[in-house]
């Protein structure tokens, strides 16, 4: 046992700590499990999930994220807790961490626990300690709200599979896109124990579906999924291979969500970027969110998005549209008889409208004003759909002509993106695809 | 003459108007409208009806009934809200489902403007409800009830009550509306109970049990050191989080106190 030269901290100071520690991990959801309350003890989730409280950068506070301990063994170059870093260390211990979640949940602070940790002394020995605290968590104090935990690369498979029987959703962080930036960044760690523990969640999942079908009562193995998430900006990946490593993920891995997290300089360290003029790329995070959303919602393929040549993400406007600008040959469509998946790929039409604009058209002709009360934003619309042979207005199918009106509707970007855009500039090649055919400068 | 009745603004005394509005006026001009928020009409017949369970049960059971579980569930949420019409809407609208083939289809009739209304009320109701389920703030008193404070603008306490009898089963907690004076009582293992026109004891209600303050301070700490400072966004967090909410809530209390000096 490590000897510490250092007063017993209180309670306050661990949780101020350790939840500093945790802050850069973005995934906060609580949703994917229905389950109510049995009666006998504390907690219940809903599949939507619930947010408790905003923070001041505006993400939403659902779970009690914290780490157990902020010790680590490993050396990763952005990380706040590298080894190498003099940092004030703290750990939890089991009790501690259920005291504070089950007092939190009783006064409705939070939906749950969100459990992640350095790696103390080894893969094995920190897997045990969460797990020993899940335990705790779901047995003694009798807590059936949300939990969401870590799996440590590295760890034994049958400890990760008997904490995937406590938590609800399990996540083994990507890090960093590519091999070669985690070869780099983050010596200790490589590719393949990242994926090892993936994999194995999956498997796992998948005989659980089989058992629960079986026997109805067969205890439910991280019922909500398992997610990951990577650092943008930090290596100098494209967004085209970032894009593939997400879609990879979610055919193959059954990932429920991918998280993509700006990268924000903690660490002054040569391998890294220099942020600190520009800021974080919230934007191209943004542009991230929005392509994760066409490839899960909208049925997109990432190689229909970008390519080789043009590897980044427009900084002007969303990848729908400049998707639809690439292929203008296919608009305009006719509202009343395009099936679903074509509606989908029009900008200005999401699957709430489309599947309305599917219904609706079933008892009369659907025209232009019946489609604002449907929902669709009509002027993104206007320009690729008609509606009984007609267009909204004269337009022409002109690929300067649509950038040039587009450009002038504004959009909505999320507060805070929208200051960063002349920043963001530099960190682009300046060839996003519509750059290239020469429309906008 | 068109017939006016009037009630008073709690779900048992809207039922019951409703009831005897269908009994007696169905076919003519007539009107709902709610005690204290008249406006007073030429050429109307005004009738002032009495809050009754007997009849509040009947209509509930007619309603859904002719217009199905899906229509009851917005016309009771309609009800619920702060508008002076959403009586009259909702006697307008169940005169409207007599007039479509299949009645139970109702609320898909959004073009006529009652029924838009109903609907339209019933979503701000059931988005309110939600927005508290989610920040909702309890403090432990002496004895271990939990115990809240809120000020919606609808009556939003029945849609919330079930959610928090199903996570604490074993609390005892009881919940306060101080816009409409009534209480949402939760005793441990047992079903809640709805009191109306009672006053929260203010000396019971400030006496905190000892560990609630350093838990209150715990979550503060929480609050304050899990925000990225590079990425604050002040707009962000008031969109999702607007300002009339954050009154019970301890992380947000230090500011209101600050602001208060400043005025």
């Amino acid at each position: 046992m490590k000897e510490r030269i250092q007063a017993e901290m209180t309670l306050y100071e661990k949780l101020e700590i350790l939840s500093d520690a945790a802050k850069y991990d973005v995934a906060c959801t609580s949703s994917g499990v229905d389950r109510r309350g049995d009666g006998t003890g504390i907690g219940n989730c809903s599949r939507a999930g619930i947010c408790h409280s905003f923070a001041a950068d505006g993400r939403c506070i659902s779970l009690l994220k914290i780490l157990f301990t902020n010790e680590c063994i490993y050396d990763c170059r952005y990380c706040v807790n590298r080894s190498s870093n003099d940092v004030p260390r703290a750990s939890f211990t089991p009790d501690e961490v259920c005291t504070l979640t089950m007092e939190f949940y009783r006064r409705n602070y939070i939906e749950g626990l969100f459990l992640s940790s350095g790696i103390l002394k080894s893969p094995d020995y920190t897997m045990e300690l969460l797990y020993a605290t899940l335990y705790r968590l779901r047995h003694v104090c009798n807590f059936q709200g949300y939990i969401h935990v870590k799996a440590i690369p590295g760890a034994d498979q049958r400890l990760i599979q008997m904490t995937g029987y406590l938590a609800d959703r399990m996540s083994v962080n990507m890090e960093l896109p590519t091999a070669e930036g985690l070869r780099l960044l983050a010596p200790h760690k490589s590719r393949k124990n990242i994926l090892a523990p993936m994999r194995f969640v999956q498997e796992k999942s998948r005989e659980n579906r089989q058992e629960i079908a079986l026997y109805h009562s067969a205890p439910r193995f991280v019922p909500a999924g398992q997610s990951t998430q990577m650092i943008i900006g930090a290596t100098p990946e494209t967004d085209y291979q970032i894009l593939n490593v997400a879609e990879a993920l979610y055919k193959k891995f059954d990932l429920k969500r991918v998280f993509y997290s700006a990268f924000i300089p903690v660490n002054n360290d040569l391998a890294l970027p220099d942020l600190r003029e520009k800021g974080p790329p919230l934007l191209r995070e943004h542009r991230l969110y929005q392509a994760d959303w066409l490839l899960r919602f909208y049925h997109f393929e990432a190689s229909e998005l970008l390519d080789e040549a043009h590897p980044n993400f427009n900084v002007l406007l969303d990848p729908k549209c400049c998707w639809a600008l690439n292929h203008l040959d296919i608009f305009p469509v006719e509202v009343n008889q395009a099936d679903y998946y074509t509606l989908l790929r029009v900008p200005g039409i999401g699957c709430k409208s489309a599947a309305r604009i599917v219904k609706a058209r079933r008892t009369g002709n659907l025209r232009f004003e019946d489609l604002k009360k449907i929902g669709v934003v009509l002027k993104r619309a206007l320009y690729f759909i008609t509606c009984g042979g007609r267009m909204m207005y004269r337009t022409r199918i002109d690929q300067d002509y649509i950038t040039r009106n587009l450009l002038n509707t504004r959009e909505r970007l999320p507060e805070g993106a929208d200051g960063m855009t002349y920043r963001q500039l530099s960190l682009f090649d300046g060839e996003g695809k519509l750059c290239a055919g020469g429309s906008v400068k | 003459m068109k017939q006016i009745y009037i009630c008073n603004d709690t779900i048992t005394g809207i039922y019951s108007a409703l009831y005897d509005a269908w009994k007696e006026s169905r076919d003519r001009e007539a009107g709902i409208e709610l005690k204290g928020r008249t406006q007073q009409q030429l050429f109307c017949e005004y009738t002032v009806v009495e809050e009754n369970q007997k009849k509040a049960i009947q209509l509930e059971r007619m309603v859904k009934k002719h217009l199905g579980y899906n229509a009851y569930w917005d016309i009771y949420h309609a009800l619920l809200s702060n508008d002076d019409r959403k009586a009259d809407a909702v006697f307008c609208t169940i005169r409207e489902a007599r007039k479509i083939k299949d009645s139970r289809r109702i609320m898909e009739h959004l073009s006529n403007p009652d029924v838009a209304k109903v609907f339209e009320l019933s979503r701000s109701v059931s988005n309110e409800a939600h927005l508290y389920q989610e920040f909702i703030r309890f403090r432990e008193l002496e004895g271990g009830v939990l115990f809240s404070e809120i000020s919606p603008k609808a009556q939003v306490l029945t849609c919330i009550a079930d959610h928090f009898s199903d996570r604490f089963p074993l609390e005892n907690w009881m919940i306060y509306d101080m816009t409409h004076k009534a209480f949402l009582v939760h005793r441990a293992k047992k079903q809640w109970v709805l009191i109306w026109g009672e006053e929260p004891d203010r000396r019971a209600a400030e006496s905190i049990s000892d560990k609630e303050k350093e838990y209150e301070l715990l979550w503060k700490g929480f609050f304050d050191s899990i925000a990225i400072e590079e990425r604050k966004n002040p707009r962000l967090q008031r969109t999702h989080l607007p300002l009339r909410y954050r009154d019970g809530m301890p992380e947000f209390a230090e500011k209101v106190v600050k602001t208060r000096k400043q005025v």
